[in-house]
């Protein structure tokens, strides 16, 4: 396992003012390498937009992003995506026309620049790579069907293939089983599981037993502020969460 | 004739192998008149293809394509100009567009360089081959800056169609008024011919019918290879979702300023095939007209398919063409075409292409029902393409 040995997500002070509402305000985290983080928060806690933070969607005002030893703070997306940081949004993004052999192509292909890519097909390295995720995500019959005509689940497995053909070393979840059946968050929990060790994962999620399924750390949220980090027990005893977050009815 | 019908790669092989026979062997069935008005419709396929490539593939409605053929027109026209026996019957041995001699100052020096302020401009087309090349890197240039504003600030979908139409419009307004140096409204008409290695390019003779058309089969193959590509893969990519490509580690930007560009250097390049084939460049080539009939050539042809675009283009002037003969049709026509249009956006987003893939899908599970797969199934990547109307 390569978990707890160095760190692959610094996150320090990481600050984001809206004029005037600091939507993320001086959060600070250390995620480990092969760790599987879940990122708990009531709405508007500020979970997507640290998210959008690390990914380069939003510009932070204060404080650094560290990939590994690599400062991404405010990098453009594609940068920090090739620098390694892999993102699935709630809502599935994958390429509809392309089959889904395609999209796997596409994700796959370690090369950005347009020139480079001037040539046909894939090479047996990354053939290799496309099959083992194939493998992973189990969507070995349907490698010809465009990706617009997959299911919800599917839709979303392909996308967490897309971040493994990408070769991201962290990925960042955000409710990756929203709007999934029972049977279709079991999956998504196997294969989260499966991905975590090689990769490591960052996850909003709110299904409960879904978090219980794969969490070993949890970090909890508050308008912007880390409130509580630690395991499910110590999250669940914690007084401060409950107040704050939870109500009077505590974790379901 | 299961496994023949089942295997659409072929099928498209043969359709591409079809229609590059059908263009060559058309000087065995038509005269000159008509070969050279055909030689003109395979340069407007090349726009078509054009249009194919940006809307199609990149999900860039460029309404200003009109702009990028027009520079390579009125580039290639500039050098055949100064060819012409017009620019050399004015008492000089250096040539002299006519039109410059004309509208001159009295005392004006009759030389190249000076005769009005900009005809220095004018200098360097005196090299026939300098013309001919910029009018394929000056729409390369263009385009490459043009496209670079715009997609580095992220601007998409109608903005883009609003900025190129503003655009082809506004040259068209300067270009008429840079009279002195362009001929304004009237614009380069006597061309010369084009001559390479003492060879005369004849707009009737068959040789100038095969120049356009080996241009326009270069063009489309190279493009169809072009969209092939990983590159090609990952420009369809960017257009079904930027920010899934942005994601994955693409700079979505250079994707779309690099195809963007492909498809102006293909614009370009037909301006100057026209102009060797109709001896004259004028500024109702950047007329918004033409700009917007080459996007519905694209659209019944098939805007997802390279093929298509260039065919629907061909066959739309073909019978244009035939059609305007007659009086009662000359202005009904663009009626037609206008109906034709919004039919086909409705009806038939992927335009005559998408047509022969559905026809080819049922036939296929006709002839196997046990094995029939949902259509869309089937489709080459070029039929895949872009389907999102308002793009």
């Amino acid at each position: 396992m390569a978990s707890a040995k160095g760190k692959a997500l610094t996150i320090d002070g990481l600050t984001v003012d809206f004029g005037g509402f600091k939507a993320v305000d001086g959060f600070s985290m250390i995620v480990g390498d092969g760790e599987l983080r879940v990122l708990l928060g009531a709405n508007g806690a500020g979970k997507t937009t640290l998210m959008d933070l690390i990914s380069g969607k939003t510009r932070s005002t204060d404080g650094s992003v560290h990939l590994y030893d690599l400062n991404i703070t405010n990098q453009e997306e594609y940068r920090i995506a090739r620098a390694g940081v892999g993102r699935k949004f709630q809502i599935p993004s994958i390429f509809r026309e392309l089959t889904v052999e395609q999209n796997l192509i596409v994700a796959g292909t370690r090369e950005p620049s347009v020139f480079r890519n001037l040539t046909f097909g894939i090479n047996r390295e990354g053939r290799r790579r496309l099959e083992d995720v194939v493998e992973l995500t189990r969507l070995g019959d349907v490698l010809d069907r465009p990706a617009g005509e997959l299911s919800h689940g599917e839709t979303q497995w392909l996308e967490l293939g897309m971040l493994v053909s990408q070769g991201a070393r962290v990925i960042l979840l955000d409710e990756p089983t929203a709007g999934m059946t029972q049977v279709e968050t079991q999956k998504t929990a196997e294969l989260i599981n499966r991905m975590k060790g090689d990769h490591t994962i960052l996850v909003v999620e709110h299904d409960m037993a879904f978090v219980r399924e794969i969490a070993s750390t949890i970090t909890v949220m508050h308008l912007g502020k880390l409130l509580a980090e630690g395991s499910m027990a110590e999250i669940e005893s914690n007084q401060a969460v409950r107040d704050a977050y939870l109500g009077s009815g505590g974790i379901h | 004739m299961h496994a023949f019908v089942a295997d659409r790669r072929r099928l498209e092989f043969l359709a591409y192998a079809l229609f590059i026979a059908g263009v060559l062997a058309m000087p065995l069935f038509i005269d000159a008149f008509w070969l050279n008005r055909i030689a003109k419709y395979l340069v407007y396929g090349m726009l078509g293809l054009a249009i194919a490539l940006s809307w199609g593939y990149a999900g860039i409605l460029n309404l200003g394509q009109g702009l990028f053929f027009g520079f390579g027109a009125y580039m290639a026209a500039m050098s055949l100009k100064l060819q012409s026996y017009t620019s050399l019957q004015q008492g000089s041995d250096k040539p002299i567009p006519d039109f410059m001699l004309w509208n001159a100052e009295p005392n004006a020096p009759t030389d190249l360089c000076c005769i009005n302020e900009g005809s220095f401009l004018w200098l360097p087309f005196q090299a026939q081959w300098f013309g001919m090349a910029m009018a394929i890197l000056a729409p390369t240039l263009i385009a490459y800056l043009v496209g670079s504003a715009i997609f580095r600030l992220r601007i998409s979908g109608v903005y883009v169609a609003i900025i190129t139409l503003a655009l082809v419009l506004l040259t068209r307004l300067l270009i008429i008024d840079a009279q002195p140096v362009t001929n304004g409204f009237n614009g380069l008409t006597d061309l010369g011919w084009l001559t390479i290695g003492g060879f005369e390019f004849d707009p009737y003779m068959t040789q100038t019918y095969y120049l356009v058309a080996a241009g326009m089969v270069v063009v489309l193959l190279a493009t169809r290879l072009l969209v092939a590509t990983r590159a090609g893969l990952i420009l369809q990519s960017t257009r079904d979702d930027p920010n899934r490509a942005r994601y994955l580690g693409y700079n979505v930007a250079a994707y779309q300023v690099f195809f963007f560009t492909v498809s102006a250097a293909i614009a370009g390049f037909a301006g100057m095939l026209y102009v060797i084939a109709a001896e004259f460049a004028s500024p109702t080539f950047m007329d918004l007209t033409f700009s917007i009939s080459m996007v519905v050539w694209a659209a019944v042809g098939g805007r997802a398919s390279l093929l298509g675009a260039c065919i629907g283009a061909i066959l739309i002037n073909t019978i244009e063409a035939s059609v305007s003969e007659s009086e009662m049709l000359q202005e009904g026509w663009k009626l037609i075409i206008g109906f034709l249009f919004v039919l086909v956006v409705l009806f038939m987003p992927r335009g005559l292409a998408g047509l022969v893939n559905d026809m080819l899908d049922r036939i296929e599970a006709m002839l196997k029902p046990g094995a029939a797969r949902p259509p869309a199934t089937t489709k080459t990547a070029a039929a895949t393409a872009a389907e999102k109307p308002g793009e």
